[in-house]
This record gives C-alpha cells, sequence and structure tokens, in this order.
C-alpha cells in the first residue's frame, strides 16, 4: 500500500523521467557523457573512459 | 560518436557484416531518460554464420587502426561491443530495426518493444529494470510487444516483472 503523499512524489518522477525521454538523441548522448565524466571524477575507473564528444 | 557510427554503417556496405542495429543503453536512451552507459552495443547479422563470426569484424578493425579493448573495438574512440544476433528474437530485432537520424547520419536501431523483450529474456536486474523504464514509457506498443512475447515464449516473464513491480 502507497499512502497518497507517497503516490504524488512518484507521479513527479515519472513525470520528469518522461520529460527527459522526450529530449532529442542528441542530447540525450550528451547528458550520457556528463554522467560519465560525473562517475569518473568520484571514482577512477580505467575501465570505463569518457566519451570524445 | 557520428564518426563511429558511420564506419559501422560502412561495414555494412562493404558487406562485412549483413545488418546490424544498436542495441543496449544507447538504444534504451533514444526511448527513455539517458542512463549510464560505456558501451555502444552493435547486435548483428554476420555474412557466414557458424565459425568466428566476429573475425571479419576484427580484421577489418585491425586494418583501419581501431585497438580491441576487452570485449570493445575502440572505434573513433568510442567502445564499440560488436554482438552476433545470437537467437531468433535478437535476429528479428535486427531485422525489424528503425533508421534514426543521429546528427548527420542515419543509423539502425533496435525497436523499443524488441529491446523490451530482450532485456526480459536476459533478465539481470539491470535489463529486468530497463524493461521497467521501457514499459513505463510511451515508447512501447502493448500489443506489438505482447505479439513478440508469445512468438517467443516470454509473456510468463513479463507478468513475472510486473508481479515483482507491484511488490514494491
Amino acid at each position: 500500500m502507497i499512502n497518497k503523499s507517497a503516490e504524488r512524489v512518484f507521479e513527479k518522477k515519472r513525470q520528469r523521467r518522461r520529460q527527459l525521454a522526450k529530449l532529442p538523441f542528441e542530447k540525450k548522448i550528451e547528458i550520457i557523457v556528463e554522467l560519465q565524466r560525473v562517475a569518473a571524477s568520484i571514482k577512477n575507473d580505467k575501465r570505463h573512459k569518457v566519451w570524445p564528444i | 560518436m557520428e564518426k563511429a557510427l558511420s564506419v559501422i554503417e560502412e561495414m555494412t556496405c562493404l558487406g562485412i557484416i549483413k545488418a546490424y542495429a544498436i542495441g543496449g543503453g544507447i538504444a534504451a536512451t533514444y526511448y527513455i531518460e539517458p542512463i549510464l552507459t560505456y558501451d555502444l552495443d552493435i547486435f548483428f547479422i554476420p555474412v557466414q554464420e557458424g565459425l568466428d563470426e566476429l573475425a571479419p569484424i576484427y580484421d577489418f578493425a585491425r586494418k583501419c587502426g581501431y585497438v580491441e579493448e576487452a570485449e570493445a573495438i575502440i572505434i573513433e574512440g568510442f567502445p564499440v561491443q560488436f554482438i552476433p544476433a545470437y537467437n531468433n528474437l535478437v535476429r528479428e530485432a535486427v531485422a525489424e530495426a528503425i533508421t534514426v537520424k543521429y546528427r548527420d547520419i542515419e543509423v539502425k536501431l533496435v525497436r523499443a518493444e524488441y529491446l523490451t523483450a530482450i532485456a526480459l529474456q536476459t533478465g539481470r536486474a539491470k535489463d529486468r529494470e530497463r524493461a521497467l523504464l521501457l514499459l513505463e514509457s510511451e515508447a512501447v506498443d502493448r500489443d506489438t510487444l505482447t505479439r513478440i512475447l508469445k512468438r517467443h515464449g516470454l509473456l510468463n516473464k513479463l507478468s513475472k516483472l510486473k508481479g515483482k513491480s507491484h511488490d514494491k
């Protein structure tokens, strides 16, 4: 059972995901690279490199 | 990334692979929110099935000066994983791929319904999560997905996934 407040939060999250899903493909790839940069700044992982776009 | 993609397109034109489609995290990202991924997964139909299906790809890559790193080939700075279509579902996914544009280049990409079906079939935790995100998105046509899952005996996997997600 989920109460109404929690359900509202989950619904907002779903809406946010849908908004992100509508971004152009090129923009999404830029976001992936940004995610890679953030991950690299936290953890020095030689196996995974940030894409050169 | 378009340079890497155009090299893959070129491989099809040169007959090194019969057909291809982008799968994995990049294909999923086309339909849903961007997800952290490091490889460009390419499902492909080999020119000759059976023996070493990756050999022509690696030969071509070496001639072009691209290096191998773990299970990927670094093409224009991008780790590309070539995955031979390993079963009927993946073969069908490549055959039914859509054409999408990335900047100035047109590439083949696995349809959302097939991505969901492949994720359900593979069944790792990250695949189940991806399947859920795809199902939650507006990209998946439920009737098409049901037909694909029925054809490949995967309907029970969808029911199980739905059951688990309702439990949470």
